[in-house]
């Protein structure tokens, strides 16, 4: 996925819940429409995230992907300020 | 025993001790489902994702959002009596939770390491320490698995082992045991075997039952290293031996291991409170009346000789010291499977089983593939492919008993 993102988070190392309060906390310093990419080595982020968008009144999950690079798996997330 | 952060262990203490107390489990809604804490009777808990509260609490920090969400909208539905365990995935974010409630007023605890570090916590018990025999039972207790250890002069056969080799390893280096043969009872669909593992770390053999060496729905053959268990086979220990007793039934190679009049190794057939389900193999209809037929032979051994189970459905099934064990008579008087074997003809009995399925875990299948080796998982992916509590015995087993009265 090429997804156009306007910030980048990196939360790699960080254990729950760091990614998912931290990119909370980005989103909120974005502009309504801007896109944030959240890089994450925990894996139990990709469940959270998905959960989070279901609740969060402010952002959209526009999608996830895992990459492998030298055997260790990092979870990306694109969340858009949507309010 | 810290009483603002409980390890697994801890837990476990508690739960046989069947303390009163409450969870409040912050894991997202699937993971819940699929895995909850359980100990002698149902514990009383709320699921709110830790997301949830963050978002509808509204803060920007999770202390403050617990604190803010547990005061509108949770308090209701909190006791004020009781300790409340707070509980997540590895341990991090229940922390902020325990400390919340705290702060609230509330009596609260972490569990420390979360629900993988219970999933993965290991109790060792030992049934028999005498001059020339030695048996551990070593249970895994989130899952209800057990497995065991017999030795004598110095060599120990290990019975069924769970994933993880450390309990092994540790417990034959502190005992100065050389672990000489490795046994699975049969090939496992609700967790992942440590059996081929560990005999390649310890340089011992492994024995399987060739006919749970075909995977029953793939219908390919393993690609693992193992010996064959005939029926009949004696494996010795010391100046005793472990007698093959083959099966079928819960799987095709089912084998209970017999030595003497006194232990009987009985795998995946009779538990305590009730026995193995047939239907793990997707032929219910064709391995129950095969079931029966081995249940039956179990039944003719004498009645004095103490079943050692492959799995318990709750902590409750173990008596005062945690160990799961109990004489064959004293079985055939409460175990509900063995009572409806004794009074029903074969027909009856096999109509019993084919009523008391529980629902199939697709898991299994992958399971079986992993034990078969058919299937190659990294670490994480194991974890949770094996997630939860097994459910191998029949849907009786694993109706709550109100009060945890045994």
């Amino acid at each position: 996925m090429s997804q156009v993102f306007d910030k980048m988070l990196d939360a790699r190392g960080l254990n729950c819940p760091l990614p998912l309060i931290n990119a909370r906390k980005e989103i909120s310093k974005l502009e309504v429409g801007q896109v944030l990419k959240v890089v994450a080595s925990d894996r139990g982020s990709v469940a959270d995230f998905l959960g989070w968008a279901k609740v969060a009144k402010n952002m959209e999950l526009l999608g996830q992907e895992t990459e492998t690079t030298e055997g260790a798996n990092t979870y990306v997330h694109y969340v858009k300020r949507t309010a | 025993m810290n009483d603002e952060v409980w390890t697994a262990g801890d837990l476990l203490e508690r739960l046989q001790r069947r303390d009163k107390f409450f969870v409040l489990d912050v894991r997202n809604r699937d993971e819940f489902e699929r895995f909850q804490l359980e100990g002698c009777s149902p514990i009383p808990a709320v699921n709110t994702p830790y997301f949830e509260m963050l978002e509808l609490g509204g803060k920007d920090e999770m202390l403050d959002s617990v604190v803010a969400y547990v005061e509108r909208d949770l308090a209701d539905r909190l006791p004020s009596d009781l300790p409340i365990l707070a509980v997540c995935a590895k341990g991090d974010t229940s922390e902020f939770v325990a400390q919340g409630l705290r702060r609230l007023g509330y009596t609260s605890a972490n569990l420390k390491g979360g629900m993988k570090a219970w999933g993965e916590h290991y109790a060792t018990h030992a049934l028999v320490i005498s001059a020339d025999l030695t048996i551990y039972q070593v249970s895994r207790p989130a899952r209800g698995c057990l497995s065991y250890m017999v030795a004598s002069a110095g060599k120990a056969i290990v019975i069924d082992p769970l994933r993880h080799l450390h309990p092994y390893l540790d417990l034959a280096r502190g005992m100065g045991f050389t672990i000489e043969a490795v046994i699975d009872t049969h090939g496992h669909a609700d967790h992942i075997s440590g059996g081929v593992a560990l005999a390649a770390k310890t340089g011992a053999s492994y024995f399987l039952h060739p006919y749970d060496a075909i995977h029953p729905f793939d219908m390919l053959p393993a690609t693992i290293r193992y010996e064959f268990i005939r029926d009949g086979q004696k494996f010795p220990v010391g100046p005793y031996e472990l007698e093959a007793l083959h099966i079928p039934g819960h799987t095709l190679g089912l084998v209970a291991f017999r030595l003497d009049d006194k232990y009987l190794f009985t795998g995946d057939s009779i538990f305590i409170r009730s026995i193995a389900r047939p239907d793990l193999g997707g032929k219910a209809e064709t391995w129950a009346p095969l079931h029966g037929e081995s249940l039956r032979r179990l039944l003719g051994l004498p009645g004095r000789i103490t079943v050692l189970p492959g799995h318990f459905s709750s902590l409750g099934e173990a008596d005062e010291k945690g160990r799961f064990a109990a004489t064959l008579d004293d079985l055939k008087k409460r175990n509900d499977g063995l009572v409806v074997l004794q009074r029903e003809s074969e027909e009856g009995f096999v109509r019993y089983l084919l009523e008391s399925l529980p629902k199939f875990i697709p898991e299994y299948v992958d399971i079986k593939r992993v034990n078969a080796g058919l299937l190659t998982l990294a670490e994480e992916d194991a974890a949770t492919l094996e997630l939860g509590k097994n459910v191998c015995a029949l849907s009786q087993a694993y109706v709550a008993t109100v009060g945890g009265a045994e």
